[in-house]
């Protein structure tokens, strides 16, 4: 491989030599060395402050107040001493762990589940979109669906009567766990895919060989899933589960939509409470409270369990 | 002018201590390597040379200049870094480009230069291509032709052939230093292929855990190695070093007696290169073992034997072969044994003789 | 994704049925849905379900008669576009800067715009309502644009910095020996190299922005400001109840695009659902 060149010996002369502006050599100050990455990130954490700070400080402050249309009147603690008497304000908590909780152990095991059976197979990368879709719906869109089949268009209630599972209607609003299991449905329906395609992208990108081996071993696929793939993914689990964990708990659309928080209250959300508190009965101050409790509960909580989800999930 | 000092350099992280004291001077035009194993702080040295990296004490002098507070995109040097570092959004052309672009070079010169540095690594057909296109060795030297194009004062190559195969690498190595030669630039080449130091360099700075161990052309480093360390390091297969003591003139070891400077004593280690012993069927001989492995490689043969606890290695006739376990006499090159203290590693250099023996 | 080899020893009838059945309880509802959108009004609440209906383009017919639909989709648009465009104005720089640079601090700045994707919208709403209230922005779609982009920006940074972590480091070296700025760095080199995150981060984000219910409820309390999202919710006619059809079709008006967006990053979902912790 010879070198071209004909001039034996390139002279570095003055046109060929693509000198720059004569020795002004820049000297950066120090100064805005150091900053500059502090001013890069500066205009995001700012726009992010006006979002949680702010309102964060303004609940706080308006929660020392009864509002009264443009009245405010002061009224020191008695807001949180009426929340922590206010069964409705607990009722909502209960409500929000109950069907959180449930809603996320089933889409947890039904997305663990289609995992296990997807997650080698080539075919399910073009039906991969079928288990997708329900995610695509807006969250009111899917609300509108189940609302139509459980409550107003009473398919559900048709479908359980012809498999000869009860006879006469169902009333999915009248009872507690049924409307509650109404919450549930939904999200497990929209949501389970979440869960699903993050578990099989973590599982097809483990080693392939790890799972051979284990094979040879003489392992059954169940086994080798349990004992060996998941362990391998446990950080991802973690993240995902605590990124849907989070949302579950500000479930919001499903109770406007479906269930407005009948039967008596047992199905209203925490964020459906701080809802109805300001924008039905216009008890901004009391709402303000029980946002702030709210958000001391995301605040701790952040700190126990993501901060650790995460660190452990991160690249 | 492009000479280059660094003059008392430190580099500190936290509490570990990537480069000691170090003082350099490379000439004008010099092509010097750095050498050593992974760790030892040639790569953080050139990446001080070339503004990346802050030294924490000292001075990094340029052109006659303390480039200290001088920012890289200033410095007006070059760098080929090891694993290309080509822009991948852009074509080669582009790439090329994108120096001078840099530099506020009129368009008007820009497509000469870019053809003309293209041309010296005969990329030429391939400047529409994107890096993604090309394969290893032409990535190479589109990496080499950015490099090339604006004539910068200082070339500083990081490792730039450890990711090529090996016969791609040999005639690599001969582009890169005719290149070198042809345009007149210092270069610091960094790498810890020690053939790749033994062939380009014009002079080798071998480093160790921060420390500068040894600064030579390629022929003092390989016949006047200053401690075991560079003795071992430089040559292939490397030297042999066995431990022993040195009293009156001779050095003892097991299975080996040697002749030694009467000024060297206690205890001592000998070193001698593969090279520069020769097996001994009959007469003299400084070293007695058994047959532990035999290497045909078609060019020589190696003979590896065994004397105790240590194995010795031979550079053999090309068509001697022996049989395993078999005993064998090893006779060294009188001029190229080397001693070293066993404590220090330093190497020891005879006292010159005041009366002929 | 490398190819998976085959493997042996399954049960393949078990499979087909479990991941089958489940395909089936995705699709069975969707299609019903479907169809709920080409009925007339009168077959969709009926003392008895219906299930083979009669096909008609009532709900088109209403949808464009009775309510500003393109309004909407329009609102939808633009507030959407504009929280993604602020977004990624305030989110690359953020995300180069957590990326490649040590600083004081760095860690605890982003952990902390981490967090504000953990907030509950509820517990800000209050506020938020208030203050647009004052700033005479409530009902408008600039308002819907600065939450969007609020509640979406911790998402576009942490994915975006995800795929800058695997821009090799010795670009940026040789862009600088090269005499390349900061700025310079991050337009160049930078950002075309990770294009496929910020088009990840930018659909999930526009995903995001387009399901958003609460604030948009609050916010957008006339029809001038509504998007598909609540739009929904207030396809009420009066006495007549929820008007199903309408509803349905409005619905697949909003799932096609975000079906389209998500086939186009599908191979990035994964990492873009969990913001870069997960690298399908």
């Amino acid at each position: 491989m010879a070198v071209l060149d004909q001039t034996g010996g390139v002279a570095r002369a003055a046109p060929d030599r693509a000198r720059p502006r004569e020795k002004a050599l820049r000297r950066r100050s120090p100064a805005l060395r150091r900053a500059f990455p502090y001013l890069l990130v500066a205009p995001a954490v700012i726009y992010l402050l006006g979002i949680t700070l702010y309102p964060g400080a303004y609940a706080i402050y308006q929660s020392f107040y009864l509002v009264r249309f443009t009245e405010w009147i002061p009224v020191g603690f008695d807001n949180y001493v009426e929340l922590w008497s206010d069964s409705e304000f607990w009722q909502a908590l209960l409500n929000t762990l109950i069907i959180g909780g449930i809603a996320l152990t089933l889409e947890c095991v039904i997305a663990m589940a289609l995992a296990f059976f997807a997650y080698r197979d080539a075919l399910i990368r073009g039906w991969r979109i079928v288990f997708l879709m329900p995610m695509l719906f807006m969250p009111s869109a899917v609300a509108f669906i189940w609302k139509l089949a459980f409550n107003d268009g009473r398919v559900i209630s048709d479908l359980l009567r012809k498999i000869g599972l009860i006879d006469g209607n169902l009333d999915f609003l009248g009872n507690v766990w049924l409307a509650r299991s109404t919450l549930i449905v939904a999200d497990v329906w929209q949501w389970t895919p979440f869960l699903f395609i993050i578990f099989v992208a973590a599982l097809q990108s483990q080693d392939q060989e790890v799972e051979e081996a284990a094979r040879l071993d003489g392992a059954s696929w169940p086994a080798i899933f349990w004992n060996v793939s998941l362990p391998m993914i446990r950080p991802v689990i973690a993240v995902a589960v605590v990124l849907r964990g989070i949302d579950i708990t500000t479930m919001f659309t499903n109770v406007f939509i479906l269930t407005k928080g009948t039967p008596g209250g047992t199905t209203e959300t925490i964020s459906y409470f701080i809802y109805r508190q300001g924008f039905q009965t216009f008890n901004f101050g009391y709402a303000s409270a029980a946002a702030v409790v709210m958000l001391v509960v995301t605040i701790l909580a952040a700190q126990l369990v993501v901060k650790r989800a995460f660190r452990s999930g991160k690249a | 002018m492009a000479r280059i000092e660094l003059r008392n350099v430190v580099k500190r992280y936290g509490s570990f201590t990537g480069v000691r004291r170090m003082d350099l001077d490379i000439a004008d035009e010099e092509f010097l390597v750095l050498l050593g194993p992974s760790g030892c702080g040639k790569t953080t040295t050139m990446r001080m040379i070339a503004g990346l990296e802050e030294p924490s004490e000292g001075e990094v002098v340029i052109g006659g200049e303390v480039v200290n507070e001088v920012d890289a995109r200033d410095r007006d040097v070059a760098m080929v870094f090891q694993g290309y570092a080509l822009y991948p959004n852009m074509s080669i052309y582009e790439n090329i480009r994108f120096p001078l672009r840099m530099r506020g070079i009129g368009k008007a010169d820009q497509d000469a230069l870019i053809r003309r540095a293209a041309e010296m690594v005969e990329l030429g057909d391939f400047l529409d291509r994107k890096p993604g296109a090309l394969s290893g060795g032409q990535r190479q030297r589109a990496a080499l032709a950015r490099a090339v194009v604006r004539q910068p004062q200082v070339f500083l190559m990081d490792e730039p052939l450890s990711n090529l195969d090996a016969k791609l690498r040999s005639s690599m190595r001969v582009q890169i230093k005719h290149l070198q030669r042809q345009l007149r630039i210092t270069t610091v080449y960094v790498t810890h292929d020690q053939i790749e130091a033994m062939t380009l360099a014009d002079r080798i700075v071998i480093m160790e855990k921060g420390v500068i161990r040894q600064i030579g052309t390629p022929d003092e480093i390989y016949s006047d190695p200053a401690d075991t360390f560079v003795a071992g390091f430089i040559g292939a297969p490397p030297m042999n070093l066995v431990e022993g003591r040195a009293e009156n003139g001779r050095f003892t070891a097991p299975g080996l007696v040697a002749v030694c400077p009467p000024d060297i004593s206690g205890r001592i280690t000998l070193g001698v290169r593969p090279e520069d012993c020769r097996v001994v069927t009959d007469g003299p001989a400084e070293l007695a073992g058994a047959v532990y492995g035999v290497e045909p490689t078609g060019e020589t043969t190696y003979l590896t034997l065994r004397t105790g606890e240590t194995l010795f290695e031979v550079k053999a006739a090309r068509d001697a072969r022996f049989d395993l376990g078999a005993p064998v006499k090893i006779g060294f090159d009188p001029e190229r044994i080397y001693f070293f203290d066993t404590e220090t590693g330093v190497r020891l250099r005879a006292q010159p003789q005041r009366s002929a023996a | 994704m490398e190819k998976r080899r085959k493997s042996k020893g399954d049960n393949l009838v078990l499979r087909y049925l479990v991941l089958g059945s489940w395909a089936l309880f995705c699709l069975v509802p969707i299609l019903w849905f479907l169809s709920i959108g080409f009925r007339p009004r009168t077959e969709i609440i009926t003392p008895e379900p219906i299930y083979w209906p009669t096909f008609s383009l009532d709900a088109w017919r209403l949808l464009l008669a009775d309510w500003p639909i393109f309004d909407y989709l329009r609102n939808s648009v633009v507030a959407v576009a504009g929280s993604v465009v602020i977004d990624l104005i305030l989110g690359i720089p953020a995300a180069y800067s957590l990326t490649r640079y040590e600083y004081r601090g760095r860690d605890d700045i982003g952990f902390y715009i981490l967090s504000t994707r953990m907030m509950a919208p509820a517990i800000v709403a209050i506020p938020i309502f208030f203050l647009f209230r004052n700033m005479g922005l409530l009902d408008s779609v600039w308002a819907l644009m600065l939450i969007y982009a609020a509640v979406n920006l911790s998402i576009v940074v942490w994915i975006i910095r995800s795929y800058m972590l695997d821009i090799p480091k010795e670009l940026e070296d040789a862009a600088r020996t090269d005499g390349a700025g900061d700025l310079r760095i991050l337009w160049e080199v930078i950002i075309p190299a990770c294009l496929p995150g910020i088009i990840t981060a930018s659909v999930i984000a526009a995903i995001f922005a387009i399901n958003e219910f609460l604030f948009t409820l609050l916010i957008a309390s006339t029809k001038s400001a509504y998007t598909m999202s609540v739009a929904l919710a207030n396809f009420t006619g009066g006495s007549d109840g929820v008007i199903y059809n309408a509803i349905a079709l409005v619905s697949f008006l909003a799932f096609l695009p975000i079906l389209v967006l998500i086939v186009l990053i599908q191979k990035h979902l994964s990492r873009g659902l969990t913001m870069g912790a997960v690298k399908g």
